[in-house]
């Protein structure tokens, strides 16, 4: 269960990058199939964590990237949700590789609050740029 | 409800805290020239059995400490305290996988003076330590035969990670039905060129290729 620590450092992070006073709608996250992580388990524990908190109503939004597969008989390449799959040409010892990316992609903020846009930091929303690896 | 909805980009690595302080103690441990190994593998693979041998089989010219971590008991910590003066269990309680900063606590706890080596056993778990960077300088992954041939496809995550892999229990190969070569293929499937030594921490056999793989990833760090 390494979803309920993931959670919690997605809590700090999340905490860091809102700018006060907004109220966080929904955090984005992408996790690469080495990761190993469940996504209904990190919903779960990201739920049972932000309960009662600041960050109470804010949705997870989970993108698990897929492994690729080769196969080395017919060189075909597909995506597929788990790593040890059948070609369809018959080929049984396929290929599986893929990304341990886990990162915070974005934040979705609401800044109605009051207060918001009087306390907002200079702090524009960064450029999209290349994910970084988690090691 | 009903105001301006801004998406932020934010594009950092979600454990990036844990892999600040892993990042430091790496660079920490590489200075002193310490090989720091993060040994992964499930409950009852052989883990504290494999490192008691180890620290028997050291030569008297290397010297090692060992960080445990279980969720609860010292038992493992007391076993291995027989062979090495510089032991340190670390009580994780709920935690199914250890963190950096747990690491680096008990690593302070450590006489690090001419230290050569330093083992830290993970919780004994194949999934929720591989995503969690210690400072190791090298993981290494322990299966054993008992477990079953089919645990590197059904833990792709160690296989994909691990810089050596090891299959335990090799004493008991004629008590088994373990299928050696269908274990390598799923292995190779992962991880074409990864290291798989046979070894038994029971018997010693294969011991003397482990130590030389340690010797050699030490040699390579202080190069």
């Amino acid at each position: 269960m390494h979803e309920f620590s993931i959670a919690q450092a997605l809590a700090v992070q999340v905490r860091q990058h809102a700018p006060p006073g907004v109220r966080v709608c929904e955090v984005e996250v992408r996790i690469g199939p080495l990761r190993g992580v469940e996504p209904d388990a990190l919903r779960l524990c990201w739920e049972a964590l932000t309960l009662d908190t600041d960050l109470a109503g804010a949705t997870l939004a989970v993108d698990v990237l897929p492994w690729s597969i080769a196969c080395p008989a017919c060189g075909r390449h597909w995506e597929s949700g788990v790593p040890f799959v059948a070609c369809p040409c018959g080929e049984q010892a396929t290929v599986p590789s893929g990304d341990d990316v886990l990162s915070l992609v974005a934040l979705t903020v609401d800044d109605d609050a009051d207060t918001a846009a009087a306390e907002r930091p200079a702090r524009p929303a960064r450029p999209e740029r290349a994910v970084a690896h988690g090691r | 409800m009903g105001g301006s909805r801004v998406r932020l980009v934010v594009g950092t690595p979600v454990l990036e805290a844990n892999d600040r302080v892993a990042a430091e103690m790496r660079a920490q441990l590489a200075a002193r020239g310490i090989l720091a190994v993060d040994l992964i593998g499930a409950p009852g693979s052989g883990k504290t059995a494999l490192l008691e041998a180890t620290l028997r089989a050291l030569p008297p010219t290397r010297r090692a400490a060992v960080l445990v971590g279980d969720l609860a008991t010292a038992r493992d910590g007391e076993r291995l305290a027989r062979w090495c003066d510089q032991v340190v269990q670390i009580s994780t309680g709920q935690g199914c996988h250890l963190e950096a900063a747990q690491v680096r606590a008990a690593l302070d706890q450590v006489d690090l003076a001419g230290v050569d080596l330093l083992f830290v056993e993970n919780v004994g778990n194949l999934i929720c330590p591989v995503g969690f960077d210690l400072g190791q300088a090298v993981t290494v992954g322990l299966f054993s035969r008992t477990e079953g041939d089919d645990k590197a496809a059904k833990h792709p995550y160690l296989v994909e990670a691990a810089d050596l892999l090891l299959l335990n229990k090799a004493d008991l190969a004629p008590h088994l039905t373990f299928d050696r070569a269908a274990f390598e293929a799923d292995v190779r499937r992962l991880q074409p060129s990864v290291e798989l030594l046979d070894i038994s921490a029971t018997s010693g056999e294969g011991l003397p290729a482990w130590l030389a793989w340690l010797e050699a990833r030490l040699a390579g760090l202080r190069r």
